[in-house]
């Protein structure tokens, strides 16, 4: 009875210890995936600042105008003058619409063989 | 029987198991004596490891502070003026390099600008942490790892980089090695709150909630780059501006030159042209007798006063005298001028009679109501106080007048002309966004409306008549309905007024129709473009004003209108 007891204890004992064993080595692995992830996020986060920095510096006024510069007489640019300003206000009004009706009433007496041009030289 | 009893001493001898069982006492004693000795070891060890306190300063400073980040600073439409990035640092253990003299040769090969004598006594001794060279690129991080040296580290410091450069250098100012402001708005935003920089602190590597301030850096660009053709035209020594929204106070532009670069701050300490410590911000650390540009102050303290209508007529015939001395005008025109006159022949002697009326207490009291006796409430640390007298006698009281014998900083003189045409209300000017219902809370009137409406036809007088000082401004600027006044004030030289070296001022504003902006301009010691031109403010600063407004105006959503309703509509109904 105590042999039976004593070889169930060792077998769990066994089995305890492997578990353990195997329990902290995948900590391990996960503390250090956890790790290895960390420095990739801080070295992205180091590349995004650059990068980021980069693309403001781009944007800078003062990055843009000396390219304006340089490209100012192959794309004659100029800076825009005053008068090159209006509002919707100064826009003219729309030209009055083609009458279609009339149109139509044309191109029949045309294709009828009428010409109205020739009606009024003959007129003449 | 008798030998047993005659013997003295009886013999006792111990039996087999008591003797074992001494012996193990015995043994049970040392075994004890040994744990205790063992157990008593490892627990004045573990105290002893409990008791130290980690070093977590490098060199004195907390690790925290060298590796904290800095908030962005964006401009008023979100574009980064200043931004952090993450830069490698490399440090050193010396107590666990091997061998010196080869880690030396190694580092040397890499970085070759390194000492050699310096380098080797840095990494020779016993000292936990030293820093060998800070803020290196990732390429040189990596380069270093493969030489493969023990006891050499690297450190992620946030390193503070401006992708403007130069152009908004006094707005921005500078920080240390440490991240540390110690100029500009970034000494401000250290100075700000104590909050604030735990914050910084604790906020290591997150990202920090940016500030937004008032610049509009399209503007500033365009400021900048015509200060520099300023410099460069007229062979100015320097020139500076600043350009106010009159509503909010806020700083749309600010520029002064020379400057420096704030990815390199010790270019502040740069000679410039041979001369000394001339890269400071002029338009609120510079304080000068502003010329001209004043008589709009006096102007209008006597308009606002009652005493001084804007029909009135003043004799400028002859020169005032004050005993030995007589003020006379630059280019006089010696008759009775009435007060638009006065203002559009930029006439001291009728400059001086306007402030008589008004007397030169009042006068004073109106200085002093406008802030020109104080340093203007700003968030640039650099600053400095005013020079006004305290009390006028009759002679200052008249040179003051025209803007001799006092000196304030021009953004002193910004925030008066601000405040004159946004129906004259005062509002402390501010680095930061400022939205207009913020800003009402703190207006301060000045002068009343009516006064306003006046000086805003002056100013724009000054532009569109005939010998207005501001017409070769207006003639660049045409459409954008600015007006403003010119101010030529000869510099002190070896101790006397000197008539060719001058200090060139214009104060504007537009669209004066519908004023939003105020804008001083200073050229110094400007010389005349070619051979044609003069050397007055017209020429120089002037010009610069118009052609700031003429690029900048469309940027700001001002559209050109050339109707001459406009201008008409400016004129007091008294002149009409």
């Amino acid at each position: 009875m105590i042999k039976m007891l004593n070889a169930i204890m060792v077998c769990t004992s066994l089995v305890g210890l492997v578990g353990v064993y195997g329990l902290k080595y995948s900590v391990e692995d996960i503390a250090s995936d956890k790790v290895r992830m960390e420095r990739k996020i801080e070295r992205q986060e180091g590349d995004l600042s650059l990068l980021k920095a980069d693309w403001s510096y781009l944007n800078q006024p003062a990055h843009v105008a000396p390219i304006v510069a340089r490209h100012q007489e192959a794309l004659a640019l100029v800076p825009t003058a005053q008068e090159q300003f209006s509002g919707m206000a100064n826009l003219p009004m729309r030209p009055a619409a083609p009458d279609p009706a009339a149109l139509d009433a044309l191109l029949s007496s045309l294709d009828a063989g009428i010409d109205p041009i020739e009606q009024l030289i003959e007129a003449n | 029987m008798a030998i047993i009893t005659e013997g003295a001493e009886t013999i006792s001898l111990d039996g087999g198991r008591k003797s074992r069982g001494n012996l193990t006492k015995a043994r049970i004693r040392w075994v004890i004596v040994a744990l205790v000795l063992v157990l008593g070891t490892v627990g004045g060890r573990l105290i002893q490891l409990g008791a130290t306190v980690t070093d977590s300063t490098i060199e004195g400073v907390a690790r925290d502070v060298i590796t904290a980040s800095r908030p962005p600073i964006l401009d008023r439409n979100g574009l980064e003026m200043a931004v952090d990035i993450r830069v490698p640092s490399l440090f050193a253990e010396p107590r666990r390099i091997i061998d010196v003299e080869e880690a030396v040769q190694k580092l040397r090969t890499v970085l070759p600008d390194l000492n050699e004598d310096w380098l080797r006594k840095r990494l020779t001794g016993d000292k936990g942490f030293v820093w060998v060279k800070r803020e290196l690129t990732p390429a040189i991080r990596d380069r270093i790892f493969q030489l493969g040296v023990p006891g050499l580290d690297f450190v992620t410091e946030s390193k503070r980089f401006y992708p403007s450069g130069q152009e908004a250098s006094h707005i921005l100012g500078a920080v240390n090695i440490d991240n540390q402001g110690t100029m500009g708005i970034e000494k401000h935003m250290d100075d700000d709150s104590l909050a604030m920089l735990q914050s910084i602190g604790l906020a290591r590597g997150n990202e920090m909630t940016p500030v937004s301030l008032s610049v509009d850096l399209r503007v500033q660009h365009v400021m900048y780059e015509q200060l520099q053709d300023a410099l460069v035209r007229y062979k100015a020594v320097a020139a500076a501006g600043v350009m106010l929204d009159i509503k909010t106070g806020e700083v749309i532009a600010l520029a002064s030159l020379p400057d420096f670069d704030p990815n390199n701050p010790s270019t502040l300490f740069q000679d410039y042209n041979g001369v000394k410590n001339d890269r400071f911000n002029r338009i609120t650390s510079g304080i000068y007798e502003l010329g001209s540009t004043f008589k709009t102050i006096t102007l209008a303290g006597a308009l606002d006063s009652g005493k001084v209508r804007i029909t009135d007529k003043f004799d400028a015939r002859f020169g005032v005298r004050f005993g030995r001395f007589t003020i006379d005008d630059f280019h006089g025109k010696h008759r009775v001028l009435s007060l638009p006159e006065v203002y559009k022949y930029s006439s001291n002697i009728g400059t001086i009679k306007i402030m008589q009326q008004l007397g030169k207490d009042d006068f004073r009291a109106f200085l002093s109501k406008i802030g020109m006796d104080k340093p203007v409430p700003f968030e640039l640390p650099e600053m400095r106080k005013p020079k006004v007298p305290e009390k006028f006698s009759e002679i200052v009281a008249a040179t003051s007048s025209f803007g001799h014998g006092l000196s304030v900083s021009p953004l002193h003189m910004a925030r008066a002309v601000a405040a004159f045409v946004n129906d004259g209300y005062m509002v402390p000017p501010t680095m930061y966004k400022r939205s207009e219902a913020e800003a009402r809370q703190l207006y301060e009137p000045v002068i009343s409306p009516a006064t306003s409406a006046e000086v805003r036809y002056l100013m724009r007088l000054n532009a569109i008549g005939a010998g207005g000082s501001g017409s070769r401004m207006n003639k660049i600027a045409n459409g954008y309905r600015a007006g403003g006044k010119t101010g030529t004030a000869e510099k002190v030289v070896n101790g006397r007024y000197s008539s060719n070296v001058n200090f060139n001022v214009f104060a504007s504003a537009f669209p004066l129709d519908n004023p939003r902006y105020a804008m001083v301009i200073i050229v110094d010691e400007p010389k005349a473009e070619n051979a044609q031109s003069g050397v007055t403010a017209g020429w120089n600063a002037g010009e610069v004003s118009g052609r700031i407004i003429q690029r900048a105006a469309p940027m700001l959503g001002i559209s050109p209108d050339f109707s001459a309703m406009l201008d008409t509509n400016l004129v007091p109904p008294e002149l009409r």
